[in-house]
């Protein structure tokens, strides 16, 4: 997300520079061991690159990356070997296997989130490694082509690997670069920040997941296949080992996650330092090169705990805006003066039905057979006690759980069985309970999320995010600001906006009141009615009654996962059941029998 | 930030800026030794430098190159640290720094050889190895030389030599052989050929054939197999240590050692005293192994400076080649006339001998084929006995009788 | 013996083993559960703490010689359980000094959870305490002797070795007694609540800082011990660590995150996989086994055989 707003070209010109300079250098280093140094950093910087276009940007952290690496590897040296491909075309042709496997692999584990996805990555180029090994791959060497080297990508002068080399990092630069300032790289943090969020807010999930899983491994291979030309020798531990893996990780985390300079930084310190190190201590005192190593990684760890980018990048940034952080200006919100009473009356066909949906948690049935009607036009209170059931049933609603039984109608069309992006793009947005945001985006970032799935394009989108801030007050200076350090009313005035700005026909608002102050409930209020009055439906969980009594126009109540009571709010409130269901049968009683 | 700031400044510079040391003085002819230093392996990286520098004081002690009026060898070591990518940089490096080296020694690790040696060939620096690959030796390269016989030939000779020990003393033709071997290269190309028709020419049955992966976790299932089907003797070639107590101590337990069923292995770690530390001696009573080299008959000169001045109770493979390798060197030297790589190389390439340092190979023979193979380079097979490894075969060399126990 | 016989005896025999070797993964396995499963936090040094835990155990069994009063039957015992305490204040100041500044509720907030952070500060720890143990120990494998290693008891025809046999039954008594700790005693729940959600046990007064270090400490020591118990079967070098990591990282998430009891049969399932999987697959595919089984208990029950249900939202 760096440098939004600073243009492409300037991008392309800082990498052109460094690849310039780099080559430049390359050419007048005449020691051969340095010139070898030289191209091992441009591969690791590859492979850390790899990494981090899915787990960088995606957030899902691959300890298998060494899967593609060495799929890569050995796709050139086995066509090599056996049918005498010249690893011009095997690189490529690994690539090609290093994206198949991408998608055997992605399709079941993407099922997995968190620490179980992370090691599922770690077990596949494990078991490729014994599979290779059980292969009789064991030691693999490129035979010598003393006739044609240079059709076999054999040059006696290392320089030359060096620039093939520098040519895969820039192009995988290039491509980084891309997916971090478009829909695709924004999509993916989305995801990382907060995926049933991105998921709410119309992303979806899987598909920018696997793409970034195949052009991940795509670069993966190159580089695998390149250091195999390099090294001339493949052995299943080099190619698919832990190690290897680990490599990409610690170089990308180094330099900094996220952002297509951290692998470039962290290979360009850590490979010479490692080889250094090797070179002046391993036959003094063996191992010590060992501690010294991890001595420094853990000394930058403490002092930049997310990348020597981001910590240089933050200190630039203060200290070239030092003010820029403290102020909080207080958001002006439009007085969209609108009593109630002014409020056109809805008497709209039902915009969503929900016919006797249940959603069972073990034993526990959350949701207990709920049938009722939202009217296009209305904004419906969904009220009931905490624990009733009423997140579930939104969660059900907008896909993030499915139902048991049960059928939910959204404008004709069946809901029950989508993904949460499919039902945001059917026009219906949503905010939690606690506040998702996307804390390291912008504002304007934010919306612009929630934006896309109702927008044909970038531009498109961003516009509809503007709007949409406007609409609730966080326009202006203020949408620039960091999500991270909004207060309460303006996270949940954001959150609103994210689900506005794709302009979506049904609205599900929960507990958007909670936590604020009575004018900043006020306010809030307004921008709900101002929606309603433009058309959008709105469906509102609360706990609280004296807000929604003047708010909504239906009430459905919710105990125990049942619906008790559904009606105009007047009626609603002196329901028995409902009463009962608030304050318990004994207050009930003494309701109805007043002791006087 | 200043530690953040100031680390890729050093990285830069070390990596770019520090010009290769400068050549020495002629009255020093330097000769690397590129080998494990740190890492699984650094054990047989601090054999092999023992061995080299036993060698290089007896040869300065002696006199130094006499063809270079004196000058003194000097041993140059670098670190071939844990992966082919380590090996291979330490090749390059060495390469790129001592111009003038006159040849070297090394990996160790087959996989690290054919690195290294990939590196060593393109500037014609003449390379000695004890590395049993069979593929190092058959890339049509010029510049490496193999001391040891390949696994494949270690493969052709062993099983004869072992149906023989067994006929002779138990006055008739073991009927079946078990195969228990780890999946790293050097005992799947010794293993290769016996699987491929080797066993089955000598009219034997093999009932166990296992390959596992190393490191294991417990070899019960391995040694179980061969509880169940009693074979007359086991080949066991794992070449981790950790692997190789496993498979004693389960045999033991399982009423299968002390000679119920012979054990032979292949490589240097059996007959390492570091086995004798994890195992006790009993255990290893009658284990055999096959190596390419060991303290032999007629070495009792150097054994006794080697045990005094490294410690070690006696002289093993790796530390006997690399002795032998640099008085290969010093051969060639004296044969050259002068420190240069390429010229070493050719008298390597010319060296015909039986005296000097063929004195250290077994076969007592120096001479390299075109392919870099040692002419009559034979195995040799050592024995544990009364707690040490004693070589008893070839008899040529042998400084005990091999015992075969009798069922 | 009829060839069917032996057939009988070969899958019990390697259900045995699977048993035996599996008693101490689980072992291991409740250690890293306690700083992985329920403090969630990623320890990648944990096998060079269980290789500590190793030298810890030989050192004073063999090396040292402190505890060889004892005899060569108790004393690896002894040594293994020793082994614990040892490795749990060296977990403990590792933990104060280093690792404690990119875990717990300072980092809650901070990028993956403080989790890339993690990842490169553990890696870090990971080589020098490798490293450190080539220059401190040397490389040479090394083992705690004892006969017990080189003996079995005999049930009919299977036989038990009696070092793996001892490590199990210790293996187990140690499991059982740190869950009751863990779930019995004020200061094993106050542990549980600070690992589990840091911020609300700080709000019921539970010093947050100090039951980490020693949830840290704990977590280490118990996998020590295993590593105790395991030296006196196998010999190692300071390497070893890495070749236990992935094996630990398996069985935690095999049997649950944050079940420490399932992080016991997670391991134990492990060990069962690895040893009978040579009764019908090539040996050679013995830890291919094991990822294939992991990965298809995870896709099927992607919260673990153990874990808590797993919700979205």
């Amino acid at each position: 997300m760096q440098g939004s707003r600073s243009s492409l070209k300037s991008h392309y010109l800082a990498i052109g520079a460094f690849a310039v300079i780099y080559l430049l250098i390359a050419l007048m280093v005449r020691n051969s061991y340095y010139q070898l140094i030289m191209t091992l950093v441009l591969v690791w910087a590859t492979m850390g690159l790899s990494w981090n276009l899915l787990s960088g940007y995606s957030g899902l952290i691959s300890f298998g990356h060494a899967a593609f690496f060495g799929l890569g590897g050995y796709t050139m040296t086995i066509a090599f070997v056996k049918w005498g491909l010249t690893p011009w075309l095997g690189i490529p042709l690994g690539m090609v296997v290093g994206v198949l496997a991408a998608i055997i692999i992605g399709i079941p584990t993407f099922r997995l989130r968190g620490h179980y996805f992370a090691l599922s990555m770690l077990a596949y180029p494990l078991a490729l490694l014994y599979v290779f090994e059980w292969l009789g791959y064991q030691e693999e060497t490129l035979p010598m082509m003393r006739d044609a080297p240079a059709r076999y990508m054999q040059f006696a002068d290392q320089r030359v690997y060096t620039a093939i080399a520098l040519v895969i990092l820039v192009a995988a630069m290039v491509v980084s670069l891309h997916v971090e300032r478009s829909r695709f790289g924004r999509s993916l943090l989305a995801i990382k920040q907060n995926q049933p969020a991105a998921e709410a807010a119309g992303v979806n999930v899987l598909k920018w997941k696997m793409l970034a899983l195949m052009l991940s491994a795509a670069v993966a291979a190159a580089a695998g296949g390149l250091y195999a030309v390099v090294l001339l020798v493949v052995t299943p531990p080099t190619m698919f080992g832990v190690l290897t893996s680990a490599q990409a990780l610690i170089f990308t985390l180094f330099g900094g996650v996220g952002v297509y300079w951290g692998p470039v930084i962290g290979a360009g310190i850590l490979v010479p330092l490692a080889e250094t190190l090797h070179a002046e201590l391993g036959h003094i005192i063996p191992g010590i090169q060992g501690v010294v190593y991890g001595s420094a990684i853990i000394a930058i760890v403490l002092l930049a705990p997310d990348g020597i980018y981001w910590r240089i990048r933050d200190y630039l940034a203060t200290r070239r805006a030092p003010i820029d952080t403290a102020e909080r200006v207080a958001p002006s919100v439009p007085i969209l003066a609108a009593s109630k009473d002014e409020r056109p009356r809805t008497s709209g066909a039902p915009l969503l039905e929900l016919d006797g949906v249940v959603r069972t948690f073990g034993g526990l049935r959350a949701v207990d057979g709920v049938s009722l009607k939202i009217k296009e036009g209305e904004i419906h209170g969904i009220i009931g006690p905490n624990g009733a059931g009423k997140t579930t049933l939104f969660n059900v609603i907008n896909g993030f759980l499915p139902a048991d039984v049960g059928s939910i109608r959204f404008a004709g069309g069946e809901l029950l069985g989508l993904k949460p992006h499919e039902v945001c793009a059917r026009g219906i947005g949503r905010t939690f309970q606690v506040v998702r945001a996307f804390p390291r985006m912008s504002v304007l970032e934010n919306v612009t999320i929630g934006a896309f799935v109702g927008a044909a394009n970038d531009a498109e989108a961003k516009a509809l995010a503007y709007a949409a801030l406007e609409r609730v007050g966080l326009a202006g200076a203020r949408a620039d600001a960091i999500a991270g350090g909004l207060t309460t009313n303006e996270l949940r005035r954001m959150e609103l906006a994210r689900a506005l700005a794709p302009r979506p026909r049904l609205i599900l608002l929960d507990e958007t009141l909670a936590g604020l102050g009575h004018e900043e409930l006020e306010g809030i209020l307004d921008v709900i009615r101002q929606v309603n009055r433009e058309g959008g439906t709105v469906a509102i969980i609360e706990h609280t009654m004296h807000a929604m009594v003047k708010l909504a126009d239906h009430f459905s109540v919710l105990d125990h996962g049942k619906l008790i009571a559904s009606g105009p709010p007047g009626e609603v409130i002196k329901d028995p059941a409902v009463i009962e269901a608030y304050l318990g049968k004994k207050w009930m009683d003494r309701a109805q029998h007043p002791v006087t | 930030m200043g530690v953040v700031r100031i680390l890729p400044v050093l990285a830069m510079a070390s990596a770019v800026l520090i010009a290769p040391t400068p050549s020495v003085a002629q009255s020093e002819v330097k000769v690397g030794l590129i080998a494990p230093m740190s890492g699984p392996w650094a054990r047989q990286g601090d054999l092999m430098v023992k061995g080299a520098n036993l060698a290089i004081d007896d040869i300065n002690k002696a006199g130094g190159i006499k063809s270079l009026g004196g000058a003194k060898l000097k041993l140059m070591v670098f670190d071939a640290g844990d992966s082919v990518e380590k090996a291979k940089n330490a090749a390059q490096r060495m390469v790129a720094q001592e111009p003038d080296l006159i040849g070297a020694t090394g990996a160790w690790l087959s996989s690290f050889t054919l690195g290294v040696t990939e590196v060593t060939e393109r500037v014609e620096l003449p390379v000695l190895t004890l590395s049993y690959s069979d593929q190092i030796t058959a890339r049509g390269f010029k510049f490496v030389f193999q001391t040891s016989p390949t696994g494949g030939a270690q493969s052709v000779s062993t099983l004869p030599a072992l149906v023989r020990m067994a006929e002779a003393a138990t006055g008739k033709k073991p009927a079946s052989v078990a195969i228990i071997s780890d999946n790293t290269a050097a005992p799947m190309s010794f293993a290769k050929p016996m699987r491929e028709g080797g066993i089955e020419k000598l009219g034997m049955k093999l009932p166990v054939d296992e390959i596992f992966t190393p490191p294991l976790s417990d070899c019960t299932p391995l040694i179980q197999k061969v509880r169940s089907s009693r074979p007359d003797f086991l080949l066991l070639l794992p070449t981790a240590i950790s692997d190789d107590k496993l498979c004693l101590e389960k045999m033991h337990e399982f009423g299968l050692g002390r000679g119920r069923v012979p054990v032979i292995s292949n490589g240097a770690h059996i007959g390492a005293p570091d086995l004798l530390k994890n195992l006790g001696k009993d255990l290893l009573e009658g284990v055999m192994t096959v190596v390419a080299n060991w303290g032999a008959k007629g070495q009792d000169d150097i054994i006794k400076s080697f045990v005094a001045a490294t410690g070690e109770p006696w002289i093993t493979q790796d530390s006997i080649s690399t002795y032998g390798d640099m008085m290969i060197f010093k051969e060639a030297l004296e044969k050259a006339g002068v420190a240069d790589r390429r010229k070493v190389a050719e008298a390597i390439r010319a060296m015909d001998t039986t005296t000097g340092p063929a004195h250290y190979f077994p076969g007592n023979r120096i001479k390299f084929d075109e392919n870099g193979r040692r002419v009559g380079a034979d195995v040799v097979i050592v024995q544990w006995q009364n707690g040490v490894p004693l070589t008893v075969y070839p008899p040529t060399s042998a400084v005990a009788e091999p015992i075969w126990p009798k069922k | 013996m009829t060839d069917w016989q032996w057939f009988i005896i070969d899958i019990l025999q390697a259900f045995a083993a699977g048993l035996l070797v599996g008693g101490t993964y689980g072992l291991m396995c409740v250690g890293l559960g306690i700083i992985f499963g329920v403090m969630r936090v990623v320890n990648f040094a944990h096998g060079d703490f269980m290789m500590l835990g190793m030298y810890a155990a030989y050192y004073l069994v063999t090396g040292f010689g402190v505890l060889a009063f004892l005899g060569p039957y108790v004393a690896p015992i002894v040594g293994a359980l020793l082994a614990g305490p040892i490795v749990f204040a060296i977990g403990w100041v590792l933990h104060r000094f280093l690792i404690a500044n990119v875990t717990g509720a300072r980092v809650v907030s901070a990028e993956a959870e403080g989790h890339y952070a993690q990842i490169i500060l553990t890696l870090g720890i990971a080589l020098v305490l490798a490293n450190g143990g080539l220059i401190l120990f040397g490389s040479l494998p090394i083992s705690v002797q004892t006969p017990l290693s080189r003996e079995s008891w005999a049930i009919g025809e299977v036989l038990l070795n009696k070092a793996r046999t001892v490590s199990f039954f210790i293996a187990v008594a140690v499991a059982i007694l740190l869950y009751m700790f863990l779930t019995r005693t004020s200061l094993g729940k106050a542990l549980r609540a600070a690992a589990d959600n840091p911020i609300a046990a700080a709000y019921v007064g539970v010093d947050v800082d100090r039951a980490h270090r020693l949830a840290f400490g704990l977590g280490v020591g118990i996998t020590a011990i295993a590593g105790g118990l395991i030296a006196s079967s196998q010999s190692f070098q300071p390497y070893i660590g890495f070749d236990f990591v992935i094996v630990m990282y398996a069985g935690v998430v095999l049997g649950g995150m944050g079940s420490i009891l399932g992080a016991f049969w997670g391991g134990l399932t492990i060990g069962l996989v690895q040893q009978m999987s040579t009764l019908v697959l090539p040996y050679q595919l013995q830890n291919t086994a094991i990822f294939v089984v992991f990965l298809l208990i995870i896709f099927f029950r992607p919260q673990g055989m153990f874990g808590r249900v797993w919700e979205r939202t």
